[in-house]
């Protein structure tokens, strides 16, 4: 096993839900590995099972067949070495950014906790926010401070729960860029669930695509192309419309922009 | 572009602050429009008085009036009054209401408890407070204890409903977080649950010493030698209508205090909930 | 697949509320048990604690030979004429207030520090004013159903969605139909509660009013009767009738709210 942090791998990974006494399957026979330091989207329509998939790497859902590990270990439950930005930011409304980013820091004495929170506030362009409530803040803002949040803590992966969903279009190109920066000070394996087929382009050196019903993996590409990437480059255009192809859509619609 | 949303925060600030020196500005119109009613309802008492319609005894001079409280606060008979009801209103507050928090708590946080207690209370809550004081007063008699246990009566209910409310309406998604945080047990509770639960509780609060102030007056009208209640009663037995409108006057402006402070309270604790709302009495 | 969901939910709920009824008779159970335990060990004076079996018995009695029924109809027409007055009084200031701006600058600074008085604070001046017995009563019990309807339909008006308006405006509503056909219905939800409200209100207040106002029929009274007669057996029979019929009264206006809201999601409403 390497010696290197933040290796997920999972193997025959099937999960089923009982609803009125027949299971419905929901991932069937699941085999990818994400190794140390990578970014990786997975991608697919609703249903197909990503978010799932997810949160059983975030130690939300059990009881499924197969295996998840970890490092080499097996997944049991959430734990710090993880951590998650949800779709809705999640942001509890009755603390202010700085406590928010200190939330799960708990362990730490008073003079690291301020500095870690400081440096977390400065990595996600924070400054001068320290005292707002999350009510005060656009919803760009509110994701950098999930994300700080879950950075905090220092995990070995950061689990992206279609971070960027609820968000404007314009504000989400910026907030992809700013996801790469932060990718690239922190180093570490990220994983983002998304819709968005340019972002995950944008992002990714490795798009894990998904269909549905049951969720299977259609097939894993790997973007070998440098960063920062131009979204209108021929190399672009042309991984986009493989991708569409898994999906049926074609290379009509090249400029079709999200799924 | 994230630049533009911070001009935009700022702008919405901005906005706020604008708005609040516009309504400034208007407001003693508003005022003035608020005191048509007041002032009118004086001239018709004042009206009716001059027609002799009524005796004097009925019908008293809303002047009258002025002169008993000044008269009753002079002699200092209005502030012990006051001061005696004051007292038995906290003691039976904090009785109440801190059982009721601890009962809503724990029905809050186990379904086992909630099940087990919770149609129990609710079948309590059927019987109006007012229908135990006779048996409260067979049990302990006529004094201070009896009192004490009626206003704790009213200020539990409020507590109870609104603090399991609070409690067990934490949102699924603020559990989840606390998982993956690893929060359990007395953190979860301190850093999650009671945050989560507060505006309820303090809605709780509110209404529990709202009634807590009513069942007092009620306690002091069933017969006792002492507070504002007692005052009232006494002035009805003598036919002195000046001091009940008297005692009408003081328990209105003591409730009207007592609210406008917890709100003040409640919108210092809750600056983030921008949903804070008055509630309702 | 939502609806299967629903499916599993409906008969977990089934098998959690057969769970709900053990768990709910649990404590009142005990609690005779400890009641009979404790009259039989006879540490208590039966002036305090009487028997299960003597209530019960002065129930039986109360209800063939003492008109406990004409005490409680009596009571309860005091309730319902009360109720119905202060809350039709409460629902039109509450929309006049909430349909006008300058209504609302009017009337609301006057209503706001009346209705800190406490209801039950005007019985002395009530009864002064008004000799005969009936009158204070149903003024008081109108007077406690009056604020809570005056509030609720106030929240209601004032929160009836921009969008909705909007959408009237476009259609032409104006006037009568558009407070028949869009903001009575659009605030139903928080009339509704306060209808539940000012019910509530009224028959607590019924019994503080039975108390201190003279009459010769009513629970209220029979309870008083009770304790000046030091027969705890009444006064507990009493409070048994009294929970009994608030109990009744809840469920019909629960029942009452739901046919009204008629599954609407409340919650999102508001």
């Amino acid at each position: 096993m390497s010696k290197l942090k933040g290796v997920i791998e999972i193997r025959n990974l099937s999960k089923s839900f009982v609803v009125d006494n027949d299971p419905l399957q929901i991932l069937k026979n699941i085999n990818v590995t994400f190794s140390s330091g990578e970014f990786v989207s997975i991608i697919g329509s609703s249903g197909c099972g990503k978010t799932t998939l997810l949160r059983i790497m975030l130690g939300l859902e059990s009881d499924y067949e197969g295996e998840a590990l970890l490092d080499g270990e097996p997944i049991v439950g959430p734990g710090l070495n993880r951590g998650i930005v949800f779709q809705d930011h999640r942001l509890l409304p009755w603390l202010t950014v700085t406590e928010n980013i200190a939330f799960g820091l708990d362990k730490l004495d008073r003079k690291e906790k301020k500095h870690v929170v400081s440096e977390h506030i400065k990595l996600v362009g924070l400054n001068g926010f320290e005292h707002a409530y999350p009510s005060q803040l656009s919803g760009g803002m509110a994701q950098r401070v999930a994300i700080a949040r879950a950075l905090a803590n220092r995990p070995e992966i950061l689990l992206l729960d279609e971070p960027l969903g609820a968000l404007d279009a314009l504000t989400r190109i910026h907030m992809q860029k700013e996801l790469e920066r932060i990718w690239q000070l922190e180093k570490i394996t990220m994983i983002m669930v998304t819709h968005d087929v340019d972002e995950a382009i944008y992002l990714s050196d490795k798009v894990v695509i998904m269909s549905s019903r049951p969720g299977v993996i259609n097939k894993i590409i790997d973007i070998p192309f440098s960063r920062p990437r131009d979204r209108a480059s021929s190399e672009f255009i042309h991984i986009k419309a493989q991708i569409l192809k898994e999906f049926h859509l074609g290379t009509e619609y090249p400029f079709a922009y999200a799924i | 572009m994230d630049l533009d949303h911070k001009g935009l925060n700022g702008q919405i600030i901005n906005d706020q602050i604008m708005n609040k020196n516009i309504t400034d500005r208007f407001q003693w119109k508003d005022r003035l429009l608020g005191l048509i009613l007041p002032v009118a309802l004086l001239f018709a008492w004042q009206g009716l008085v001059n027609l002799k319609l009524y005796s004097d005894l009925i019908l008293v001079p809303p002047l009258k009036v002025v002169g008993t409280l000044v008269y009753l606060a002079g002699t200092g008979e209005l502030t012990t009054h006051i001061l005696i009801s004051l007292q038995r209103v906290l003691t039976g507050f904090l009785i109440g209401a801190s059982s009721g928090f601890l009962l809503g708590l724990l029905m809050g946080l186990s379904a086992t408890i909630n099940r087990s207690l919770g149609p129990f209370i609710k079948a309590l809550k059927q019987v109006p407070e007012f229908a135990w004081m006779p048996m409260i007063i067979l049990v302990f008699g006529m004094d201070e204890l009896a009192k004490d246990v009626f206003i704790a009566i009213g200020a539990f209910y409020p507590m109870v409903f609104n603090t399991y409310q609070g409690v067990s309406g934490v949102p699924h998604k603020y559990q989840e977080l606390a998982r993956v945080f690893d929060f359990k047990n007395i953190r979860f509770l301190q850093k999650v649950v009671l945050p989560s639960a507060l505006p309820s509780i303090l809605t709780g609060l509110r209404l529990s010493i709202g009634l807590s102030w009513m069942f007092v007056v009620g306690a002091e009208l069933f017969g006792t030698e002492s507070g504002i209640g007692y005052m009232m009663y006494s002035g009805r037995e003598m036919f002195q209508i000046d001091v009940v409108i008297a005692g009408l006057v003081v328990i209105g402006a003591i409730g009207f205090i007592m609210n406008a402070l917890l709100k003040v309270v409640e919108n210092r604790v809750l600056v983030w909930n921008v949903s804070v709302e008055g509630g309702q009495g | 697949m939502f609806q299967s969901r629903g499916g599993k939910d409906k008969s977990m709920n089934i098998s959690n509320q057969i769970k709900g009824w053990f768990a709910s008779l649990t404590i009142p159970f005990v609690l005779l048990v400890l009641w009979q335990v404790i009259v039989s060990l006879g540490y208590v004076p039966a002036i305090i604690l009487p028997s299960p079996e003597k209530v019960f018995s002065t129930f039986m009695t109360n209800i063939t030979q003492n008109d406990l029924l004409r005490h409680v109809a009596a009571s309860l027409e005091r309730v319902i004429l009360g109720f119905i007055i202060g809350a039709l009084g409460g629902f039109s200031l509450g929309l006049l207030m909430g349909l006008s701006r300058t209504a609302e600058k009017i009337f609301g600074p006057t209503f706001h520090v009346i209705r800190q008085v406490p209801v039950i604070g005007w019985i002395p001046l009530i009864v002064m004013m008004f000799q005969i017995a009936e009158i204070p009563q149903i003024i008081v019990i109108s007077l406690a159903a009056f604020f809570p309807m005056t509030l609720n339909t106030l929240a209601g008006v004032r929160n009836v969605r921009k969008e909705y308006l909007e959408l009237a405006a476009v259609n032409g509503f104006k006037g009568l139909k558009l407070i028949r056909r869009v903001i009575v219905p659009a605030a139903l939800p928080s009339i509704v509660t306060g209808t539940t409200l000012s019910l509530g209100m009224s028959w607590a207040v019924m019994m503080a009013a039975e108390f201190f106002i003279d009459t010769s029929y009513g629970i209220g009274t029979r309870i008083q009767a009770g304790r000046s007669s030091f027969n705890m057996a009444l006064v507990l029979v009493g409070i048994f009738t009294v929970g009994l019929i608030g109990y009744g009264l809840t469920i019909t206006i629960e029942a009452l709210g739901r046919a009204v809201n008629n599954g609407r999601d409340v919650h999102k409403e508001i």
